[in-house]
């Protein structure tokens, strides 16, 4: 066996330099790999969502990149069919949709005469909504029209939006026309 | 390792600016608002945050008639570029892929890039530090090439929805370009493909309508003469004499200390490594 006499001074000194070695030997010397590694791909560890662009009636399909809840990074989705990956130039700022600070993240109400918008819970919202389309409805609801069975009201409209898919859209023509709406319009129309 | 290169064809383009969207969009550039300047074209010219402007050109064709020239208009990554060639801090460099682009952390914003560039590209932008004291980086159009070392397309170049830009391999572009530059003459006589030899050769290609000078381009453009004479000669010549002087310093020093103590032996030396 081999002895070591160190002296408490020894000890540290050689403790502190291999610790010094260590670490140099740690870091590396190539720059290229430090300089690699402290940019990281932009859209590496994110999560891909694919959307509906939600401006013109055209339904451009979207690819949204997500790094800890927040939008990195939004480009066309190559395997759409409709765009096969292009874009035009406002479908390609989507991602402030999100970003902006002009974002409304709460229901805003203004109420009849006011110039003034506060802010309300969802629930809120969704009273107040039902009550003033059940009310317009009944007040205006017409069952017959010239001996002939209509059931509709002219007092209500309903705006789509092409944000919406098929299968939304679908369910809000079916609940319009349940209740008897015939103005069915959608927003890329107009 | 092969040379890639952008193929731009400007009579493919209907000026819709996604190009210049998506470049803000990728490289999480900040938008600088600009006021009307009198016509369809949104910036005078690139700057350090706007890496491409898509240019409306109002030209009057051999008829009379208004016709609009779009170009995309972004760094053409020459092939011997004057802002390599300048920089004093070799920041500015070539990639395997032909791409010229900035190192951030070697920029020391001296700004002989921008005065250099033939195309009037790379701009100086100004940022704070956390003390609040202002630097400066120069900043261009980098060909993504982020994008391109994960073997994905620039991001221009994916959201192009008329098919006006391509990239690929640049031997397959010329080709593409020559065969595009034959369809349209009919149309465009003055059509021409823009890959200026003075400055080997760029690895943005164009397919011109028109003329380069219409499009506010340099017909010839050059590494400044200046520039060439301050690197390739004047540089080697100064470093050289700065060697020879510091040697001829050196050997003075030595030989005046060898003299010295010869002259005065030990007397004044006391203390040193004689002893």
């Amino acid at each position: 066996m081999v002895e070591i006499n160190l002296n408490r001074r020894q000890f540290l000194k050689l403790s502190g330099a291999t610790a010094a070695t260590l670490a140099i030997v740690e870091l590396g010397f190539n720059e290229k790999e430090a300089y690699a590694s402290s940019k990281e791909f932009k859209i590496a560890k994110s999560t891909v969502t694919p959307t509906i662009c939600c401006y013109c009636g055209v339904g451009c399909g979207i690819l949204v990149h997500t790094k800890d809840n927040a939008v990195v990074y939004t480009e066309g989705d190559p395997d759409h069919p409709v765009n096969e990956g292009k874009l035009c130039s406002k479908g390609t700022t989507i991602r402030q949709l999100y970003t902006t600070e002009k974002r409304l993240t709460k229901p805003l109400y203004r109420a009849p005469g006011s110039s003034k918008w506060e802010e309300k819970e969802w629930d809120w919202m969704y009273d107040r909504i039902a009550k003033r389309v059940k009310e317009t409805r009944d007040a205006s609801f017409v069952d017959k029209e010239d001996g002939i069975i209509v059931n509709k009201t002219e007092r209500i409209a309903s705006l789509g939006g092409a944000a919406l898919d098929n299968e939304e859209t679908y369910l809000l023509s079916k609940m319009m026309r349940g209740l008897g709406i015939v103005y069915l319009e959608h927003q890329a129309r107009i | 390792m092969v040379e890639y290169a952008k193929y731009v064809d400007v009579t493919k383009c209907d000026g819709c600016r996604a190009c210049m969207v998506s470049c803000k969009n990728w490289n999480d550039l900040p938008a600088e608002p600009q006021d009307f300047l009198g016509s369809n074209q949104s910036h005078a010219k690139v700057t350090a945050n706007t890496w491409n402007v898509l240019s409306f050109i109002e030209h009057e064709n051999s008829k009379g008639n208004l016709e609009y020239l779009f170009r995309h208009s972004a760094c053409f990554h020459c092939k011997e570029a004057a802002c390599v060639k300048v920089c004093p801090e070799e920041a500015l460099h070539y990639t395997d892929f032909g791409t010229v682009v900035i190192n951030d952390e070697k920029c020391v914003g001296c700004g002989y890039c921008v005065q250099n560039c033939p195309f009037d590209v790379v701009s100086l932008a100004t940022y704070k530090d956390k003390h609040g004291k202002e630097y400066k980086k120069a900043q261009k159009c980098t060909m993504c090439t982020d994008r391109l070392e994960e073997g994905m397309q620039p991001a221009c170049v994916t959201v192009c929805h008329t098919g006006a830009m391509e990239f690929g391999e640049k031997d397959k572009m010329i080709q593409k370009a020559e065969k595009r530059l034959a369809e349209i003459k009919g149309k465009f006589p003055n059509a021409n493909i823009y890959n200026p030899a003075g400055v080997g050769g760029t690895h943005a290609i164009y397919v011109l309508a028109e003329k380069p000078s219409v499009y506010g381009l340099p017909e010839n453009p050059k590494v400044p003469t200046s520039a060439v004479i301050w690197k390739d000669y004047a540089q080697p010549i100064g470093k050289m004499m700065l060697g020879a002087t510091t040697m001829a310093v050196i050997g003075a020093y030595i030989s005046n200390k060898i003299f010295y103590k010869e002259d005065h032996g030990h007397d004044e030396n006391g203390g040193g490594s004689n002893e």
